[in-house]
């Protein structure tokens, strides 16, 4: 299922395509009027990581749903119910957009570090969080586009659903993304954190991305088929 | 609100609020267990 | 429920919640660390957070309960918990809109601002925003049985991202909130009368709940039929009347005002 998805995809190009040119819009927007002569420097690490998540959610919500918005669509869909368990194709779509979160990711960080002309106190952090917050990400929005495949009103339906399932999955992102780029750890209850807190912060968001997927895995089948 | 003893009004208030709205659930209640009783005997060609 | 048992019930519960009216205000102490008589809304807004999460819960179960409750093969789930997942829905909305205004008149009183992002109101909102969403799913499938199907999947999903809401996300920032009933030490210290209000408020909130469920429940199962029945029967005037636009809204009434005017008409 996987390998069909990359081939129709590279085909077109289309959704490649528009989440690159999606981000990298954005980006440009964002640092023309917060970049590093933009912005005061000590504000950077607190405003900047919500900028880096909003980028990629919204270019998730222009780029993910088109995969099974086309299928409806085209009326592929219904030689997808004879000719895949809905398991097989829920874990196919899954991957490809976990491959093509993960390919944005991997355009957007880089550039928007350098952009900002951020550093990175805790590099390792970072990378974990965009690889755990990047994966929530995926399986949230391939569930719900599974959803409103079969709605009306789709483009705008897939965020108001979205943002609820997504916020807690973007809360917790950020709080990890600013203790990557500043140190130390989330604020807690009592204050400043530690390391140790980033670490539970990050099990969180593992837990959630299990959640998620495995809720995903349960209930596409019941989405996809009367 | 300043009125003498304020915050006894509040509660009086409070109580008003409380007792109207369970009033109003109760003539809520008659009615839909009318209708269902309704509904239940083929009835349905008596609506106007 | 027998008709006098319901009603000798829904008595019962009208006197428990005046008399919890009354303890917060003569009874329970006033709360230490809090403006003149503030604590007081406490009794009703922690209730009515307490019921709104009981209600996103109950919206879960049904929905589950309606997705995959013990069927044979092939036979059709059953609209009863559908209508219930939406009920509960509904009445999520309405305990977590009070919850919340009750807290931000709260907070402008302490801290002087109605809204400061506070771990526990961002996740109050994320709730709401779910309820709205769910709401808006409903409206936007025309076919009764993919609504149902698909609503329920959401509300399913939202089940399991619950958790996060409200116990994940307002532990990872500072919180303006007070500590919860039971502190981080695992006991409880609050005052022995106040924690009485509190809980008998909240015994008598979820039970209000529940009833208001049970009603809105059987609203929506009327409407339901009074619906089927005028598709199926013959056209006429009321039938046109109760129908207004056809498919999209079919089985989705729109207001409290349908059981009025249906108990109208078969009143007369």
């Amino acid at each position: 299922m996987f390998a069909k998805e990359w081939r129709s995809e590279i085909r077109t190009r289309y959704a490649l395509n528009t989440l690159a040119l999606f981000a990298v819009n954005t980006l440009v927007v964002v640092s023309a009027s917060l970049g590093p002569l933009g912005a005061a420097p000590g504000r950077s690490s607190e405003t900047l990581p919500v900028l880096l998540w909003l980028i990629l959610l919204f270019a998730a919500a222009a780029g993910l749903p088109r995969s099974f918005v086309h299928e409806e669509e085209t009326q592929t869909a219904t030689a997808l119910r004879l000719a895949a368990t809905p398991s097989a194709l829920f874990c196919g779509k899954l991957a490809y957009a976990l491959t093509l979160l993960a390919a944005l990711e991997a355009l957007v960080a880089p550039l928007f570090l350098a952009v900002m002309n951020l550093d990175v106190a805790r590099p390792g952090l970072l990378i974990a969080t965009l690889a755990a917050g990047g994966f929530g990400l995926a399986a949230g929005s391939t569930l719900v586009a599974a959803i409103i495949a079969q709605a009306r009103g789709k483009g705008t339906l897939f965020a108001v659903l979205s943002f609820p399932v997504l916020l807690p999955l973007l809360l917790l992102a950020v709080e990890l993304t600013r203790s990557a780029f500043a140190g130390g750890g989330p604020p807690g209850q009592g204050g400043q954190g530690g390391q140790g807190e980033a670490g539970v912060a990050l099990m969180q968001l593992l837990l959630y991305d299990g959640a998620v997927t495995t809720a995903g895995l349960m209930l596409f089948p019941v989405v996809w088929n009367p | 609100m300043q009125v003498s003893g304020g915050i006894e009004w509040v509660m009086v208030v409070n109580l008003i609020i409380w007792t109207g709205l369970f009033l109003y659930l109760q003539r809520l209640h008659r009615q839909v267990r009318a209708l269902e009783a309704s509904q239940e005997a083929p009835a349905l060609e008596r609506e106007p | 429920m027998k008709k006098r048992t319901a009603v000798a019930a829904s008595w019962l519960l009208w006197l428990w919640l005046a008399a919890v009216i009354v303890g917060a205000f003569e009874y329970a102490p006033l709360a230490a660390k809090f403006i003149g008589q503030s604590s007081r809304i406490l009794f009703f807004h922690v209730p009515m957070a307490w019921a709104a999460f009981t209600a996103f819960i109950t919206a879960g179960v049904y929905s589950v309960r309606y997705l995959f409750g013990g069927r044979s093969q092939g036979s059709p789930r059953d609209p009863r918990h559908d209508r219930a997942a939406r009920a509960a829905i509904e009445l999520g909305l309405l305990f977590g809109l009070l919850a919340t205004v009750t807290g931000a008149v709260w907070s402008r009183i302490m801290w002087g601002a109605y809204w400061n992002w506070d771990p526990r109101q961002t996740s109050i909102v994320m709730a709401l925003i779910f309820n709205g969403a769910y709401l808006a799913l409903r409206d936007a499938v025309e076919d009764a049985e993919k609504r149902a199907r698909l609503a329920a999947a959401y509300a399913a999903l939202g089940l399991v991202v619950t958790p996060f809401f409200f116990f994940v996300v307002p532990r990872i920032t500072f919180s303006l909130h007070p500590e919860p009933v039971i502190n981080a030490r695992g006991r409880v210290e609050m005052d022995p009368r106040m924690l009485q209000v509190l809980l008998a408020s909240g015994a008598g909130f979820m039970a209000l709940f529940f009833w208001l469920h049970d009603l809105r429940t059987r609203v929506l199962a009327v409407a339901d039929r009074v619906l089927e029945a005028a598709a199926a029967g013959a056209p006429s005037a009321s039938s046109a009347r109760a129908t207004g636009t056809s498919a999209p809204h079919l089985g989705e009434p729109r207001t409290g005002a349908d059981p009025a005017t249906a108990s109208q008409r078969t009143s007369n």
